[in-house]
């Protein structure tokens, strides 16, 4: 009875052990083959979740900044320069239009 | 004839050249300084399209007003585009062909008007600092916009139009008859391929269209900032 309690608790203890030892052995990674894996459900724009339609430009707050100086060919405004120009090269592609040829 | 041109072709210099180098970068460096403090005049007939543009891009450069990115200056007097590294330094240039009227603005609402409606007189190619970013316009060509509400982009020369000539004017030596387009920056499709595109793959790098006739400065305010 004893014995049987005994050789019970050594067995699971084993397994425990064998379940720790296999988890150590294998670090998480940061850069999964598929994202989706390691980092859950992303929205591809940035953008929160459920908000289909949703483009940074319009969820993020206060993250983009102006150009140093402006190209609007009817407006000339001088805002500051930048020093962020990694804002705008996440935003999406604009639609395809028709170019003045 | 004018054709696209590259630093790295230039023939390597003789050895009493290269003793004058230091000298020869100090004073280069001067002028440049001279120029950004003082603000640049707008294109003096008597300098060259080329000294514009490389003054005008080290201006740029020590203003900061680059971001540290590479960039294109537009000379639209002289018809050219130049591309310059994040340091200044000119990576290569082109002629172009550009808007057939003279002017320095578009007309508000033009970049959603039939071609068809616009008028010969509003046919311009906006100057500026500009974000470009790639993209693709209706016939599903990637093209470079320059601004996209106005429709203005860089793409490869288009001779869809054998009345126009665009080849022909590209490879003609005067800059005058390389104002065609309705507004767009034409480019040899083999610069466009070879520079253009990778350059602007990544949005927001500046392309500055040189004024042809409102004063530099008041299109590039850094210029002004720069000489106070």
């Amino acid at each position: 009875m004893t014995l049987s309690r005994l050789s019970t608790l050594l067995a699971s203890g084993t397994l425990v052990l064998a379940g720790a030892a296999f988890a150590q052995g294998n670090p998480p990674t940061t850069a999964p083959a598929n994202p989706a894996t390691g980092a859950g459900q992303q929205s591809p724009t940035g953008g929160p979740m459920g908000t289909t339609g949703t483009t940074p430009q319009n969820t993020q707050s206060g993250t983009t900044t102006p150009a140093p100086s402006t190209g609007s060919s009817s407006t000339m405004s001088t805002p500051a320069p930048s020093s962020d120009a990694t804002t705008m090269a996440a935003s999406q592609p604009r639609p395809a239009r028709a170019d003045r040829n | 004839m004018p054709t696209a041109t590259e630093p790295g072709a230039r023939p390597p210099a003789s050895p009493r050249a290269k003793r004058a180098a230091p000298f020869t970068a100090v004073s280069f460096a001067g002028v440049v300084l001279a120029a950004a403090l003082t603000g640049l005049p707008p294109q003096p007939a008597s300098a060259g399209p080329r000294p514009v543009a490389e003054q005008f891009a080290q201006a740029a450069v020590a203003a900061g007003d680059n971001l540290s990115q590479p960039f294109a200056v537009i000379d639209k007097t002289a018809a050219r585009l130049y591309l310059f590294d994040r340091d200044g330094h000119l990576v290569a240039s082109s002629p172009v062909l550009l808007g057939l009227a003279r002017g320095d603005d578009s007309v508000p609402g033009i970049g959603s008007r039939p071609m068809a409606d616009i008028r010969t007189e509003e046919r311009t190619t906006p100057a500026g600092r500009f974000p470009a970013e790639p993209g693709t316009n209706t016939a599903g060509e990637d093209i470079t916009w320059i601004d996209y509400d106005a429709a203005i982009s860089m793409h490869r020369v288009r001779a869809t139009n054998p009345a126009e000539r665009r080849l022909q004017r590209l490879a003609s030596p005067t800059a005058s008859d390389n104002r065609i387009s309705y507004g767009c920056i034409n480019v040899p499709a083999a610069f466009y391929d070879r520079h253009v595109k990778p350059m602007f793959a990544s949005r927001g790098r500046a392309v500055y269209v040189l004024p042809e006739v409102a004063p530099l400065d008041a299109r590039f305010p850094f210029l002004r900032v720069s000489g106070n």
